[in-house]
């Protein structure tokens, strides 16, 4: 059955039942603009922006304001009528509903008047404004005000630069309070510390005494935010968003796989952040602090090059070494050790490059579990356990047990992917130091790559393609935003090429060529594009 | 006495020759250090002439699709450094064809002036070192005098002498200075008596004369088929000027006359620019008589014009205004344009794309230089080696025009 619809500016618009105006225009990609309203908050109709004339229905008389207003030819104040406009955001969709937007002069100028109105006391600070770019202050202005500053009395002054807590600085100055980070704390985290004092031009948002904004969820707080008011300490005075560019990645925090945007600068090849990309079966609108500030990974304790025993090499040596070594012992004493740290495409080459070479000891390492909660946080720290089974074909043997086999001497070499290890990291590598031979393709330093006779770095999830699988069992694909750090290359491309160097051969050369050939889940991701278009560079995002 | 210039054509002095290969360039002075030509030569005629540009190569039309539409004019400066106005003002031409804005009249006036300026001192640098090929040392030096003067209206008007980069999308950086009329009122006429003086050296010159007439002509179908435009097109007699054939700005409000030559020889192409020095003065007399001295040089749109810097500093609306500007760059619509003008060495035209977004998504330059190059093999073909130098100088090939 076709969705009933109703009229915005004489265009037929579908909605849902219970969909408010704004809702049903946003999922159409009508522009009415807005601040206070976020599709995944409550209403809160304070803002003003998305006013909008409602048509009466046929043969009522329209619901109609006396407003005094300035003739500028007699020179007083004279009496007129004006439509009585309604916020877009609040009011409910009615069968035959008809709705003026960008086509009524009272619309135009209500909302010229709320801009003007909301850029009445704000500071000149554009300039030293870390939202310039992506603020809808800016955005409006151009597109529903464009005239100059009517007011020249001194702006009211208010708190500025005011510590929330350990990731957020607050300039009550550049606040239109619109509460969208009041109402996130509360509806989204369940932990209402913001909330909002005084009135008019002196309202500002406040943290409940004798808290800290700092919960899991704060950096939300400035995403949400629709202009300057509120801006994280990671991210303060680094960038310029108009510089940025953006790929969309998943999350490597934990099993929930949020999707999310890599915002870097294509010029120096330097990732800044991560922030949210809307997914409604993933992530909704949100993400958690630590993923948001998980993207430093892509910098931090790297494997620059390839080490032999510790000394720094090519990774040509260390590929045909690692070859030499594996090459000729009994295929049972070899173990292949899989990563639920990365993608499909890396774990794939891997377990076609045991079945090439005949070794059959699987197991999988990955981080260890850490605390979840049922916002977004899952217990699982890895991006891809699931993944990890699904191209191993059954569940490979847990890493303890690769230990106990060490110990007991079935197993003197290993081929490792990854860089972590779920059990206490110094045991882990005094056990692994045992192995006659241990091969590590591994992004970044820890237990394994301390063991490691060979080590060869490889792609983080920031600097190459790749497919992980959620917890949910959702397959999803995250895209390459900046060019490999030092000499990292894809993990699958090193394995490729450790396997050719034995004489054997493998049946793919090509990343396309190993995404068409590993198992798909059963559950696809459906493609979903990203809803709210109003932050930086994600029209740019291809790079 | 015997006449010095015996004709030797019939006399059996010539002595036989093998052909001879001569790279002619880039690093030959007359060649810019950006032209090659490969020549085949029996004795000094030129029997075969390969013309090699590229070897000025900084990737102009690419560098336009990083920036914003604004951040083109550095670049179109030096697309003609002998004459940048022109330039700057035909891509503001083209980019307002696409956004469908026109400038104030003001403006309008004051981009013909400062356009037909930078065309007399283009025509007057091209001609001196036309000259100076030819050994007269003294006009280069009087009318590089008389560029001076109108460099210094420049630098008055710009801030700068050469490379402006004065137009903007939707009017002029700033407008013109109190004193502009004056100072062109009086440098003009200094221009003009230079240029007429220095052209009595050589006018009636029998070396200059005997150097340049006849040499390397060019016949009108000829021109056209190369896809000529300006001086060197109508040198060969062909009355096509862009201000006439379809006038742009205001030019339709001036009385001007198209020069044009009979032969389509060095002289011709001379003595067009000469005469097309004193068309430009006509029309920039007319415009400073016509031209407003108050009102508006920028369109009134937000969306185009920088708001002023104290306002900038002091509200938040024009502070918005300019980053948005910067930041994004101007709202171009989706969609392409082609802009042409009467640029100082012919049809100066921007093609230009637009994807909707702040930066070009193309921006294509058919500059003038490019076609005429393109015919000098042709031109130099059966020449002496010594006639390459000043046929090469009578085109104006400008180097930044050859790169595309």
């Amino acid at each position: 059955m076709p969705m009933p619809t109703f009229k915005i500016d004489g265009k037929e618009v579908p909605y849902e039942d219970g969909d408010t105006i704004l809702m049903a225009a946003y999922r159409a990609g009508i522009d009415i603009p807005y601040y206070c309203w976020h599709p995944g908050l409550s209403v809160a109709a304070n803002c003003r922006m998305c006013l909008v004339e409602i048509l009466p229905p046929p043969g009522r008389p329209a619901m109609m304001l006396d407003v005094l207003e300035l003739d500028k030819d007699k020179g007083e104040y004279v009496v007129v009528r004006k439509p009585k406009l309604q916020p877009a955001c609040q009011v409910p969709v009615t069968p035959n509903l008809e709705v003026l937007s960008e086509t009524s002069p009272h619309v135009a100028r209500a909302r010229h008047a709320v801009q003007e109105f909301l850029l009445l006391n704000h500071p000149v600070d554009c300039p030293i404004c870390d939202q310039a770019g992506e603020c809808k202050l800016q955005d409006y202005w151009l597109e529903h005000m464009r005239t100059s500053k009517r007011m020249h009395e001194e702006i009211i002054h208010k708190p500025k630069g005011v510590s929330f807590g350990p990731t957020i600085v607050y300039d009550a100055e550049r606040c239109i309070v619109c509460t969208r980070c009041v109402r996130f704390c509360s509806e989204v985290v369940k932990d209402p510390v913001l909330s909002k004092r005084e009135r008019g031009n002196l309202g500002e948002i406040i943290v409940a005494p004798g808290r800290q904004l700092d919960h899991a969820y704060t950096l939300m707080t400035e995403h949400v935010c629709p202009v300057g008011a509120l801006t994280s300490k990671d991210f303060r005075f680094k960038a310029r968003v108009w510089f940025l560019r953006s790929a969309p990645t998943i999350c490597q925090g934990c099993a929930t796989g949020c999707n999310a945007w890599l915002d870097f600068d294509p010029r120096y090849q330097k990732v800044y952040r991560h922030r949210p990309r809307d997914n409604k079966n993933v992530n909704q609108y949100w993400m958690c602090d630590e993923g948001m500030l998980s993207y430093a990974a892509v910098s931090e304790n790297r494997v620059a090059s390839a080490r032999v025993d510790g000394k720094k090499t090519t990774v040509e040596r260390g590929v045909s070494m690692t070859a030499a070594s594996i090459k000729d012992v009994p295929k049972g004493k070899v173990a292949v050790l899989l990563s639920a740290q990365h993608s499909n495409e890396d774990n794939f080459a891997l377990v076609t490059a045991a079945k090439q070479l005949g070794f059959d000891n699987l197991y999988v390492t990955g981080k260890a579990p850490g605390k979840g909660d049922d916002v977004l946080r899952h217990p699982d720290k890895n991006p891809n356990t699931a993944g990890v089974t699904l191209v191993a074909g059954s569940s490979p043997k847990p890493f303890g047990d690769l230990l106990c086999d060490i110990d007991s001497g079935s197993i003197t070499h290993v081929l490792a992917l990854g860089s972590a290890v779920p059990v206490e990291e110094a045991a882990a590598v005094q056990a692994l130091k045992r192995l006659s031979f241990l091969a590590v393709v591994g992004v970044w330093d820890g237990p394994l790559a301390k063991a490691a006779t060979v080590l060869i770095p490889a792609c983080s999830w920031a600097e190459g393609e790749g497919t992980f699988v959620n917890a949910k069992g959702m397959a999803q694909r995250s895209a390459k935003a900046i060019q490999p750090v030092d000499d990292a290359r894809p993990a699958w491309e090193t394995i490729l090429r450790i396997v050719e160097a034995t004489g054997e051969t493998m049946p793919f050369k090509k990343l396309k060529d190993i995404q068409s050939a590993m198992p798909a889940p059963a559950e696809k991701a459906p493609e979903k594009k990203a809803e709210e278009p109003s932050q930086a560079g994600e029209a740019s995002a291809s790079n | 006495m015997e006449p010095l210039d015996l004709e030797v054509d019939d006399s059996s002095l010539e002595l036989p020759s093998d052909p001879m290969q001569l790279m002619m360039g880039p690093s030959h002075p007359a060649m810019h250090g950006t032209v090659r030509i490969v020549l085949d030569l029996s004795g000094e005629t030129v029997l075969k002439a390969d013309v090699q540009i590229g070897y000025l190569h900084r990737g102009f039309e690419k560098s336009c699709e990083r920036g914003t539409w604004n951040q083109v004019f550095p670049y179109v400066d030096r697309c003609n450094y002998s004459s940048p106005m022109l330039n700057n003002v035909g891509y503001a031409l083209a980019v307002e064809k696409l956004c469908g804005l026109t400038v104030p009249e003001r403006c309008q006036y004051y981009r013909v002036i400062m356009g037909e300026l930078a065309r007399i001192a283009d025509h007057l640098v091209c001609n001196a070192a036309m000259a100076m090929e030819l050994g007269a040392f003294t006009p280069f030096l009087w009318w590089t005098r008389a560029r001076e003067m109108i460099y210094d209206i420049f630098e008055e008007e710009t801030g700068a002498r050469v490379t402006h980069s004065f137009a903007r999308i939707g009017g002029m950086a700033d407008p013109p200075n109190k004193h502009f009329k004056d100072a062109v009122r009086a440098a003009l006429p200094k221009v003009l008596a230079a240029n007429a003086e220095g052209v009595s050296l050589l006018q009636n010159n029998r070396i200059f004369m005997d150097r340049t007439m006849g040499v390397s002509p060019i016949s009108a179908a000829d021109a056209i088929a190369l896809s000529w435009t300006g001086p060197c097109l109508r040198s060969a007699g062909v009355p096509y000027d862009v201000r006439k054939a379809s006038p742009y700005l205001v030019y339709d409000r001036f009385d001007f006359d198209v020069p044009v030559g009979t032969t389509g020889d060095n002289y011709d192409r001379f003595m067009v620019r000469v005469e097309e020095i004193t068309q430009s003065a006509r029309i920039i007399e007319q415009a400073l008589d016509q031209m407003p001295d108050d009102g508006p040089v920028n369109v009134d749109d937000p969306r185009f014009v920088f708001p002023d810097k104290d306002d900038v500093y002091t509200t938040i609306e024009a502070t918005i205004r300019h980053f948005k500007i910067v930041m994004e760059g101007v709202p171009v619509p989706k969609g392409e344009a082609y802009g042409y003008t009467e640029a100082a060495n012919g049809e100066l035209g921007f093609y230009i794309v637009s994807d909707g977004s702040g930066t070009p998504y193309r921006v294509r330059i058919r500059p003038p230089s490019f076609a005429i190059v393109g015919g000098l093999s042709k031109l130099i073909t059966g020449q002496m080696i010594p006639d390459i130098i000043p046929t090469f100088g009578s085109l104006n090939m400008i180097g930044g025009e050859c790169d595309h």
